[in-house]
This record gives structure tokens, C-alpha cells and sequence, in this order.
């Protein structure tokens, strides 16, 4: 597949602007909000605000040269993948205190095994036997962490 | 008071070689390995998990234990990083810049092989350091200021930054980055809540392990779901046939594993410096020393070796400020430090003479545990490997488990798992955008430290800059950032250069 090429360089130009924003953000923060102090005795935003400013300006460092320069597409998101993982990592942390360990780990198991291409049911069922086995021989069993594998209601 | 090396040594043996500890200490490290192996569990969640069963032990072999882990989750987490791309440790990063490509090639087992005989030499010459030179570099230690602190770590950081493959400039902007996260919660001095958004979860700050496990864990998931095809393992190269290198090997790894353990013995008796930055920092110097540094990243064998022998060296150095001086470098000794002050020891320069069989007696059990560790590694590698070998799509779920479960596990709080999430999305858009994600890690550690003894050197010299130069030691190390500092903008415009004269506007 060839590589698509833009006349810009889109990839370091979204880079460093964001890296400004965030930068420009956290500086203005905290140069506005916390106190300062002075440089003998610093107070608690002088130091993060700096960096904040220092930041920012790398931002632009990474922008500006990417204004004229060719640059290649960047390549595509996996939302699929994306959701699904960081949506797995988002069920357990969901279910974990309402419902326990072994609950939230099926959550997890379930929600990740979407992110495949293809669903494979019987890798799901797999996983949602042995992971949560797994977890209590570990964690329960070999580890005994005090932490309920079931719990019911709020 | 034992004066005599001998003498000591005959007690840490004895003490060593008893039963009980021996069997704390293959423990600890087949625990470690295990820990290592699996990616996404890190020593620093083992550790923790560990921690409260060593109430019930006594204080010798509970150290034993957690030392063990500790040192042996460094031999195991090369494996994932040189074989899955994964990084067992947020120490092991670096390994897989190279280890992975190497396997990729079919010469997984010889990465492996590789690794561990660098990290057995790290280690050995790190114990052999503690035992002889504990007292010296304490002292040594003890002389630096707050200005040489703040000095070493910007050097650690500006070469840290160096090592992406693409900008120094989104290198070092990555580390700020870190830094920034790393100043997330209460501030140090005064209390004040600093960047929180008023949640009270926060004010301790954002968790390391979350940060780690979001940023290398989650993120590498998501781009390997769909590329990652099962089984890219080559089964025949983890074969001990296959694991024996070659003599080119050899020759090609003696000298980067010799500047490896030198750069980690030194760098792991720094408070806050520790594996991590060893292993960042001894790969940018093989990269800098090589004749051909654009064989870095693909698969070049002084890139595995040099950074396991250095973490390794550096994971056993990391003691002498601990148990020397009580200082921890790290958040894992603190821990340490911890389980000594439960049992009422008091870690600091009394510690050698008061307790002469407890230290002593970890240093053997050092030794011991590195000798297993071998064991463990190369005959029994396979064992590893078919951990290793599951099929993808069911590897990451469990990947994904032991992630959460490791987080969550450290606080019971779902909050931490929650900012896994958010560290994933950042490890992802990072990569999407070519950004370097280690850098980040590493000014996350560090920034903290490096506010500290900023504002410490400040109050110190009230409020004058020229401290950092006026001190000999910091000068030259702020002498040698701003060199390579210089050398990065110089490279950076000579590459401008050079593509503007290929791809003429």
C-alpha cells in the first residue's frame, strides 16, 4: 500500500498543537490560580506553571517546522480495537465494587473479546471460565487478598 | 562491629544458606519471574501484594522474599519484552526496542540467552559493589547537595529524551509532559492541592503503577489486537539449541554488557535514579558509541543486552542507599524500608553494625537468587515461553485481568483503574501522533524528585541561580547536558537540511 502524502505535515502539526494547548493550559493554571512565591521560596505553582510555559513553546517548536514540510498520513485509529480494550478496562472498573472480582473480571473478559475482528464464542466462554479461576487461585488463593470475588447490592 | 570482609561474608553465608531463607529466596524469585513474565504486573504491584505477608515472617527472610521479586521480576521481564513486544516492567521497556526485532528475526532464544548471562554479570558485579564499596559510596553519596541531585537528573532526562528514534525536541517535550503528571496532587511544602480538579483521589497524586500499566500495558493492546497473528512466536528459536549464541554474539555483546553494569552500578546508588533510567540511559550511550546506530531498533544485540545488564546492576546497587544510608530511591524501597521499620529496624548507617546477619545475609541470598534466577531463565525458559504462547486473542483478556486486577489491587480503588483507561487513550494518541511514550514514564518518576531538590537547592542558596554552577560536580554535569543538548539541535538541523535538499519545495 502506498503511503498517502499530504503537502503539510498533519501528524506533528496535530502533535505539537495539542502539546501547546495542554502546555498553554496547565501554565495558565497555575500561574493564575496557585500561588508563587519566590524563587528563594517557591510556591506550589511556580514550578508545574514553568513547565507549563516550557511546554507550550516545545509545542510550537513541533508545529512550526511541520507548517512547511511534506508530511505522510497518519496512520488509521483503531476504534474498534480502541473502544473495546479501553471499554474492558472501563467495565471492570464499573463492576468491580458493586459486584466483586469475579463478576467484574467476565465484564472485562466479554467487553475485550469484542475488540477482535471476529467474535470467537467459544474463546469467550473459555475466558470467562478460566480467567476468573485464574484470578481467584492468584489472587485469593496464593496471594489471600481480603477482597470479596462476589458481593451483591450497593 | 565486623571489620573483617571475611568475617562477614562467613556470617551472610551462614545466614544465607539456612533453610527457611533459602527457601524465601526461591520464592521470591520464581515469584518474580513469573510476575515479570506476565506483562502489565510490575515488581511495585507484586511487592505491594506481598507486602502484608511478610508480617508473619521474620524480618531476614521477608526481605529475602522481597528482594527476590524485586531483582527477579527484571530477569522475567525481559522475556515478554524481547518475545511479545510488551514490556514485563516498566525497566524492561528498553529491551524491547531491540529484543523484539531480534525475535522477530528468529533469534528470540539468543536475545534470551543474551539478557540473562548480561544480567547474571550486572547483578553479580552490582552484589560484589554493595559488598565492598556499600560504606565508600554512602559517604560518597552523602556529599552530594541538592544542586547535584537536580543536576543528575536533568543529565538523566535530556538523554533519556534522546533515545526516541524520531525528535529530541517530542522527546523532551514528552518527558515535561511526564513531569507535569508527576506534579499532579498535594504540594510538598505547603499542602496546597495542585492540578487535582478537586478530586480527593488525587491529591496523593497519580498513580505510578496506573500511569505504567496505561501507557505501555493498554496502549501496545490496542495496536496489537488486529497485527499481532497467533503464534508469531518462534517455538524453535526458545529451544536450548537455538539460545546458544554464536561467537559473533558473544563478541558483539562483552563490551556493551561491561558499560552496562558500570553505568547501572553507579546510576542504581542514586536516590531516584534506580533501574528505569540505568536502562534508558545505557542503551542511548550503545546507541551513541555504536559505528552504525541505525541498526538500533532493529535488532541490534548491544541494545537488549547492555540495558538488562544495566537495570540488573542497578536493581542490586539500589540497596546501598536503602539499607546504607535509609534513603529508598524508589517507591519499591520504600517499601522495603518498610518492612524493616514494621519489624523495628531502623534502615541507616547503624543498620550494618546492629544487624550485621540481616544485611550480610541478603547480600548472599543475593547471589543465591541470581544463580537460580540462571536456572530459572535459560534451562527452564520454555517453561516461560509457553506462558508466552498463548494465542493473542486470548492472551491480551488475561493481559487486561491482570492489569486491572493489579492496579486495582494496590489501593482497592477503582479510581486507579479508571486513570488506566485514561493512560491508555494518552499511550494510544501517542503513538498514533509518534510521540515517544517512555520518556513520559521517566519524567513522571523523576519530577517530583527533581521539584524537590530544585526548591530545596533554592532555599538553600537563597534563591540564586548560580549555585548549579558554582558547585564543581552539578557545573559539570549541567556542562555535559547542555553539550548533548547542543549535539540533539545540531542533529535535528542537519536532518532538516538533508530533507530539504531530497524533497525540494
Amino acid at each position: 500500500m502506498e503511503e498517502k502524502s499530504y503537502s503539510r505535515d498533519y501528524r506533528d502539526l496535530i502533535a505539537g498543537g495539542l502539546l501547546f494547548l495542554i502546555g498553554g493550559s496547565v501554565g495558565y493554571y497555575c500561574l493564575t490560580t496557585l500561588a508563587l512565591g519566590s524563587v528563594q521560596r517557591m510556591g506550589p505553582g511556580l514550578f508545574p506553571g514553568a513547565l507549563g510555559v516550557v511546554l507550550a513553546v516545545m509545542g510550537l517548536g513541533i508545529l512550526i517546522p511541520a507548517l512547511f514540510r511534506a508530511g505522510t498520513a497518519v496512520e488509521d485509529i483503531e476504534w474498534r480495537s480502541g473502544i473495546f480494550v479501553l471499554g474492558s478496562v472501563a467495565a471492570f472498573a464499573a463492576t468491580v465494587r458493586p459486584f466483586g472480582i469475579i463478576p467484574a473480571i467476565v465484564a472485562l473478559a466479554v467487553v475485550a473479546q469484542l475488540a477482535e475482528p471476529r467474535i470467537r464464542p467459544r474463546a469467550m466462554v473459555g475466558l470467562c471460565i478460566v480467567l476468573p479461576l485464574m484470578a481467584w487461585l492468584i489472587f485469593k488463593v496464593a496471594l489471600g487478598l481480603q477482597i470479596p470475588m462476589f458481593r451483591w447490592g450497593f | 562491629m565486623i571489620d573483617n570482609v571475611f568475617d562477614a561474608l562467613t556470617l551472610g553465608l551462614a545466614t544465607a544458606f539456612t533453610l527457611e531463607n533459602l527457601l524465601f529466596c526461591l520464592l521470591g524469585v520464581v515469584l518474580g519471574t513469573l510476575i515479570g513474565v506476565i506483562p502489565g504486573v510490575g515488581a511495585l504491584a507484586a511487592i505491594s501484594m506481598l507486602f502484608p505477608v511478610t508480617f508473619y515472617l521474620e524480618p531476614t527472610p521477608a526481605l529475602i522474599m522481597l528482594a527476590g521479586i524485586w531483582y527477579g521480576t527484571s530477569y522475567g521481564g525481559s522475556t515478554a519484552s524481547i518475545l511479545l513486544n510488551i514490556p514485563g516492567t516498566p525497566a524492561n521497556a528498553v529491551a524491547c526496542l531491540d529484543g523484539y526485532p531480534m525475535a522477530r528475526q528468529g533469534r528470540g532464544g539468543v536475545a534470551l540467552f543474551m539478557t540473562t548471562a548480561g544480567s547474571f554479570v550486572g547483578g553479580t558485579f552490582g552484589i560484589i559493589l554493595m559488598m565492598l564499596f556499600a560504606p565508600l559510596i554512602a559517604k560518597y553519596a552523602l556529599s552530594f547537595g541538592p544542586a547535584e541531585y537536580f543536576a543528575l537528573m536533568v543529565l538523566g532526562l535530556v538523554s533519556a529524551s534522546t533515545i526516541s528514534s524520531g525528535s529530541a525536541i517530542k522527546g523532551l517535550a514528552m518527558v515535561v509532559l511526564g513531569i507535569i503528571v508527576g506534579s499532579v496532587g498535594l504540594d510538598l511544602y505547603t499542602g496546597a492541592p495542585r492540578m487535582t480538579m478537586g478530586l480527593i483521589e488525587l491529591s496523593d497524586g497519580v498513580g505510578l503503577v496506573s500511569l505504567a500499566m496505561g501507557l505501555f500495558g493498554v496502549g501496545e493492546i490496542i495496536t496489537s489486537v488486529r497485527h499481532v497473528v497467533a503464534g508469531t512466536i518462534d517455538r524453535e528459536s526458545v529451544r536450548l539449541r537455538a539460545m546458544i549464541p554464536s561467537r559473533e554474539d558473544v563478541r558483539a555483546s562483552t563490551m556493551p554488557v561491561v558499560r552496562g553494569t558500570l553505568i547501572g552500578s553507579f546510576l542504581g546508588t542514586l536516590p531516584g535514579v534506580g533501574s528505569s533510567i540505568a536502562s534508558f540511559m545505557s542503551y542511548a550511550v550503545e546507541k551513541r558509541v555504536s559505528k552504525d546506530p541505525s541498526r538500533f531498533g532493529k535488532g541490534a544485540i548491544e541494545g537488549v543486552v547492555s540495558p538488562e545488564a544495566a537495570n540488573n546492576a542497578a536493581d542490586q546497587t539500589a540497596f546501598i542507599p536503602t539499607l546504607a544510608l535509609g534513603i529508598p530511591g524508589s517507591a519499591t524501597m520504600a517499601l522495603m524500608m518498610g518492612a524493616l521499620i514494621i519489624h523495628g529496624i531502623n534502615p541507616g548507617p547503624a543498620l550494618m553494625t546492629e544487624q550485621p546477619s540481616l544485611f550480610w545475609g541478603l547480600v548472599m541470598s543475593f547471589w543465591i537468587g541470581n544463580v537460580l534466577l540462571v536456572i530459572l531463565n535459560i534451562p527452564m525458559i520454555g517453561l516461560w515461553v509457553r506462558l508466552l504462547l498463548i494465542p493473542y486473542h486470548l492472551l491480551y483478556p488475561a493481559v487486561l485481568m491482570f492489569i486491572c486486577l493489579g492496579v486495582y489491587t494496590v489501593n482497592y480503588s477503582e479510581f486507579d483503574v479508571w486513570m488506566v483507561l485514561i493512560f491508555g487513550l494518552i499511550g494510544y494518541g501517542a503513538r498514533l501522533l509518534e510521540l515517544p511514550v517512555p520518556p513520559m514514564l521517566l519524567g513522571f518518576v523523576l519530577g517530583p524528585l527533581l521539584e524537590e531538590q530544585f526548591r530545596r537547592a533554592m532555599l538553600i542558596s537563597r534563591g540564586d541561580f548560580t549555585v548549579f554552577v558554582s558547585r564543581p560536580i552539578s557545573s559539570i554535569i549541567l556542562a555535559l547536558t547542555a553539550m548533548l543538548l547542543l549535539y540533539s539541535v545540531w542533529l535535528a538541523f542537519r536532518s532538516m537540511r538533508h530533507r530539504n535538499e531530497a524533497e525540494p519545495a
